[in-house]
């Protein structure tokens, strides 16, 4: 049982490995962290389109807050 | 395993990192009244795009990569950069898709599919990293 749970465990991080190298080669913006909330997401049954909508509006919200903290500076 | 609540929190948290919020406190912009209107933004791009899918009928006639597989779309990507002089690139690319297993017993995960929709919808979308000379 134990051993099942370990390989399924080692299956997962060595999807995740392929799944940040295509990432970081599609040049998405993703780090390890944010991927793996995403893949969570997606597993939760959440439409990829929809997600990479929010992932999109997010940055924008938060390079805007940044771009008006490096003009107060 | 946590809700969907908790993981856009997540991925608001995450896309605030490197904001500093000492100084940003002062001027009144506090880290959670700043996290509530990035999780109204979040969820706003979520409903949007739910409400839109919702919409689209037979009519509007789907585009035509709509019904591609993911794997697919990525391999033209690969043939788009192998276009573009982008060998190396292509190759690294279409070496780790063939790693993906296809099968979620194998892969450990149910939505491999999905997360490669999502990378496939977000590529390009992060500034060109910087070269270094």
């Amino acid at each position: 049982m134990a051993s099942a749970a370990n390989a399924n465990m080692n299956a997962v991080r060595e999807t995740m490995d392929v799944l940040l190298e295509i990432s970081r080669l599609l040049n998405t913006g993703l780090d390890m962290e944010s991927l793996s909330i995403c893949v969570r997401l997606c597993e939760q049954g959440i439409n990829p389109e929809a997600l990479s909508a929010v992932i999109k509006e997010l940055r924008k919200a938060s390079e805007s807050l940044k771009a008006s903290e490096n003009c107060t500076n | 395993s946590s809700s969907i609540t908790e993981l856009l929190g997540a991925l608001c948290d995450s896309s605030l990192s490197g904001v500093s919020w000492k100084r940003r406190a002062l001027g009144g912009v506090s880290r959670e009244s700043f996290h509530r209107a990035l999780k109204k933004c979040a969820y706003g791009a979520l409903l949007s795009k739910i409400f839109q899918d919702g919409t689209k009928g037979p009519a509007s006639g789907p585009s035509a990569t709509a019904n591609t597989p993911p794997r697919n779309k990525v391999l033209m990507i690969c043939f788009d950069l192998r276009v573009a002089g982008c060998r190396e690139e292509a190759e690294r690319l279409e070496e780790q898709l063939e790693k993906l297993p296809e099968e979620s017993s194998s892969s450990g995960l149910k939505e491999v599919d999905a997360v490669l929709e999502l990378l496939v919808h977000l590529a390009g979308s992060a500034p060109p990293p910087v070269t270094s000379f």
